[in-house]
């Protein structure tokens, strides 16, 4: 917790600000985008007061004191009892801060294809933006000029353990070429992992130890399915109030408060992340995260296949052309053209990030599938919320029932940069009513056979029992409002995929400003590859959930 | 547009683009092979050496023994002892890359014959030397930024071709623009860029480039550079995006008054460079706002208020401000549409 007006924030401790302050603001600065959020200590516990967000580059305390002025126009008596009714008070109030950066550039280099795969596989996921080299069958000096390149910021070489048959002859060469760009560059950091971490083996000596850039030695992306290297990894990037750090911890604290299985996906201008956190008595949260560079909304280098994933989830007609020049304008204004076919545009981005997050994370789809899903990240906000509830249906694509719901104060992660797990589960326990708007629950139905109808939907709510046909291919809503449960029941003519394979099925879901979704489409989704029929297939899907979408 | 009145502080809201910068660093590749001519703390001005780029590059190996018996380090100059006999291909100079794997004095060189001498464009004090890598430099004067660039960093003479609102047409590009940056308005297609760099100008400046356009430049340039003959350096700075508008007015005016002084365009970052000495900067009233991306792209006005959260087309709701653009009636926008200059 810090205050005033440092641009960085310090370590933080819930503990410091709940006792002797009665409001404290957190700070969110993505790379397109700031938000801000107030929170105070009413009847006796944390209430989110509200938030707000502007364009990357607006002074954070211009932003707090539109808040403010705000807070003050809707309730001045409780303005005034948090001390804050008066104008510059926002200067000193303490902050939780995090910030999130253009993800740094990692060479990633071994002997041979087999081996620079795995290892790049891993670095996908911790945050950097890959380069992968190999030494075999390429020209030595493209090699070297691209592992000296200015624009990059730290190497990893590695090599399988013990080296491989391939790759013995070369590993010489990857060493010598790897120490003599540390000597061009001394303050590169230098990964060495799997067979060429060996301490005080053949390839460290190589390197000059006076140097000032660290070599590390670290473990083979065989090992534990990569997780001790790609952790390792993403602890030399960022700084210490790196925003997907924090995230992925506050998910943990989420997972620990509400004892159920969390899974946050957060997407932003500079990159994405996928946490799964759940947590068992006894052993406490588990965490699994991955931050990828990839999954940006704009991702470098913007590839015509990136270009073609955008346009494949248009639900508008934008010639390829158009499209490629007004993302280019999204890449250096992010926060423009935000109304209009701007924000359908930007739900196609965001449906193609995800899509890139998932993709390079196969390995979550061995976990537990979680019973909460939680969209992150600015770019989520650009629709409205029913829009973002189908837009995680469409690519989060599990058979089973989730909730599903949105950060939409971004306060999750700045409540992640608080150090101590006590004190952000404290923190989180007291705002779980305002930290996330409920979206509602989706339902997804996997292996359902081609026919007019497959069965039938009866949900028990509040308003009396719905009846509804299950027809496949289509997604059906129910209206559930937030904070309403209902019992459902679905009854199939054959057994299908919940998560379990059943015929029939209740279930206890939660209600949203989405309500239920009720998705039988394929899983995964299948589209028409003509873009004519695709395109009317998602405005049909979307016309159902955006009010005021435009085809 | 010269107003002395007090900025409210509410228009800290609305994204502030700083119309000059002052203190820019640029960074010069220096591959491996590239000798640089300069140390940290060297004084350049525009046309000054800066490095010798080698255009075919290749590896030799070679026998390296220092007389003290230490081993090189990696990115060091090397050159054969004169005078004693060496068959032909150890007699190349260059730049030591990497030693063998397994013998301590045998290295590879990088050398080549083709050398060509690279110039600074812009005056400024080297930073940092790193052979192989880059060499940095903080520029002296100020640099009008724009949205992105392509081409070569490039000095010149600055001319208006057209008006801020005008297209450039390829016929309208002759000889007689030999060795200026041309200012063409709101847009410029990849022939006339061509053209252009045929004709000898060195670098053009619009409000935007079309992706299209610009990719056909970039192809085209590389083509240009893979030749024996190393063309003039021609850049191409985009001061805004890919969708077409008009230059802003002030930096229309600051353009306009920096028309026959000697600039630079660079491409990393990219910007216009120019020495301002004598140069009276446009002045922009705190509440003079451009339509920086959205419907009205390019329009220029004032912000009346800021109204808080609106829904727009589409059914979002986003932060808003009441504009008054181009002289119509005040109408409400979204605040991310909008930019400040100052």
């Amino acid at each position: 917790m810090r205050s005033g007006r440092s641009d960085r924030s310090v370590a933080a401790s819930i503990g410091s600000v709940s006792s002797p302050t009665r409001v404290f603001a957190t700070v969110d600065r993505g790379t397109a985008s700031t938000a801000v959020a107030l929170i105070g200590r009413m009847g006796g516990r944390h209430r989110l007061l509200g938030s707000t967000g502007g364009p990357v580059g607006v002074p954070d305390d211009a932003l707090l004191e539109r808040l403010r002025r705000r807070i003050d126009a809707a309730d001045h008596e409780l303005a005034a009892a948090l001390g804050i009714d008066q104008p510059g008070v926002m200067a000193d109030l303490p902050r939780l801060v995090c910030a999130t950066a253009k993800a740094p550039v990692l060479a990633v280099i071994a002997a041979t294809h087999r081996i620079v795969g795995p290892l790049a596989a891993v670095a996908e996921t911790a945050g950097w933006q890959v380069r992968a080299l190999v030494i075999d069958g390429s020209d030595i000096l493209e090699v070297a000029t691209a592992l000296a390149d200015r624009r990059v910021d730290a190497i990893l070489a590695g090599a399988s353990e013990p080296p491989g048959a391939d790759e013995r002859g070369l590993i010489g060469e990857l060493g010598t070429l790897v120490a003599a760009t540390t000597e061009r560059r001394p303050d590169l950091v230098t990964v060495l992992a799997g067979g060429l971490a060996s301490p005080g083996g053949r390839t460290e000596t190589l390197f000059r130890p006076d140097r000032p850039g660290p070599t590390v030695l670290a473990p083979s992306p065989a090992d534990d399915d990569g997780e001790p290297l790609r952790s390792l990894l993403d602890s030399l990037r960022g700084g210490h109030d790196d925003g997907r750090r924090a995230l992925a911890a506050a998910a943990g604290s989420l997972a620990r408060v509400l004892r159920r299985r969390v899974e946050v996906l957060e997407i932003g201008q500079s990159g994405g992340s996928r946490t799964l956190a759940s947590w068992q008595p006894g052993t406490g949260s588990l965490v699994r995260t991955a931050a990828v560079a990839r999954a940006a909304l704009l991702p470098r280098p913007f590839t015509e296949a990136d270009l073609d994933a955008v346009i494949g989830w248009l639900p508008i007609s934008l010639d390829r052309l158009r499209t490629r020049d007004r993302l280019r304008e999204m890449a250096t204004a992010p926060w423009g053209d935000a109304a209009g076919d701007g924000a359908t545009l930007r739900m196609a981005m965001v449906r193609a990030a995800t899509g890139r997050l998932l993709d390079l994370t196969p390995s979550f789809e061995d976990l537990p599938a979680p019973d909460l899903v939680v969209a992150s990240g600015g770019a989520w906000l650009a629709a409205p919320a029913t829009a973002t509830a189908l837009a995680v249906a469409d690519v989060a694509r599990r058979p089973g029932a989730r909730a599903v719901g949105v950060d939409h104060a971004r306060v999750l992660a700045p409540i992640g940069a608080i150090e101590d797990d006590d004190d952000r589960a404290r923190l989180l326990a007291e705002l779980r009513d305002d930290l996330l708007v409920p979206l509602g629950t989706i339902v997804t139905a996997g292996g359902l056979r081609a026919a007019r109808t497959v069965g039938s939907l009866t949900v028990h709510g509040e308003g009396g029992p719905v009846e509804v046909e299950l027809v496949p291919g289509s997604v059906e809503l129910v209206d559930v409002p937030p904070g309403e449960r209902a019992t459902i029941e679905l009854r199939f003519r054959d057994p299908v995929d919940l998560g379990v394979r059943a015929r029939h099925l209740a279930l206890d879901v939660t209600g949203g400003l989405g309500g239920l979704i009720v998705d039988l489409r394929d899983v995964p989704l299948r589209l028409p590859d003509r873009l004519e029929p695709r395109r009317e297939l998602l405005a049909s899907w979307q016309a159902l959930v955006w009010p005021g979408f435009d085809q | 547009m010269s107003v002395a009145v007090p900025t409210p502080s509410w228009l800290d809201e609305i994204p502030l683009h700083r119309l000059v910068d002052r203190g820019l660093e640029t960074s010069v590749p220096l591959p491996p092979g590239d000798r640089p001519l300069v140390e940290p703390g060297t004084v350049v001005l525009p046309g000054d050496l800066l490095l010798e780029h080698v255009r075919d590059r290749r590896v030799a190996e070679v026998d390296v023994r220092t007389p003290d018996g230490d081993r090189p380090l990696a990115g060091s100059r090397w050159a054969p002892v004169p005078g004693r006999r060496r068959r032909a291909e150890h007699l190349a100079d260059g730049e030591l890359l990497a030693p063998m794997p397994g013998k301590s004095s045998r290295w590879r060189l990088v050398t080549g014959e083709h050398r060509a001498q690279i110039t600074s464009s812009v005056a400024g004090i080297v930073i940092e030397v790193r052979p192989g890598a880059m060499i940095r430099l903080r520029i002296e004067g100020l640099a009008l930024r724009g949205a992105f660039a392509a081409g070569a960093s490039a000095r010149g003479r600055l001319e208006l071709a057209t008006d801020p609102f005008g297209d450039l047409r390829p016929g309208g590009i002759d000889v007689g623009r030999t060795g200026s940056i041309l200012v063409v308005g709101s847009r410029i297609d990849a022939e006339a860029l061509t053209r252009a760099r045929a004709m000898g100008v060195r670098g053009i400046v619009a409000a935007s480039i079309a992706g299209k356009d610009l990719r056909d430049f970039q192809a085209s340039e590389r083509r240009q550079r893979a030749a024996l003959h190393v063309p003039e350096p021609f850049g191409v700075l985009a001061l805004d995006g890919a969708m077409k508008r008009t230059i802003a007015t002030p930096v229309a005016a600051l353009l306009e008054r920096l028309a026959g002084r000697e600039v630079a365009l660079l491409v990393d970052p990219p910007a216009l460079v120019f020495d301002g000495t004598g140069i009276d900067l446009p002045q922009v009233a705190p509440d003079w706002v451009r339509v920086r991306s959205g419907p009205n792209l390019g329009a220029e006005g004032r912000v009346l208020e800021l109204v808080g959260l609106r829904r727009f087309a589409g059914g979002v709701h986003l932060e808003a401000a009441r504009v008054e653009l181009d002289g119509e009636a005040p109408f409400e926008m979204p605040l991310g549409d909008l930019e400040r200059l100052g």
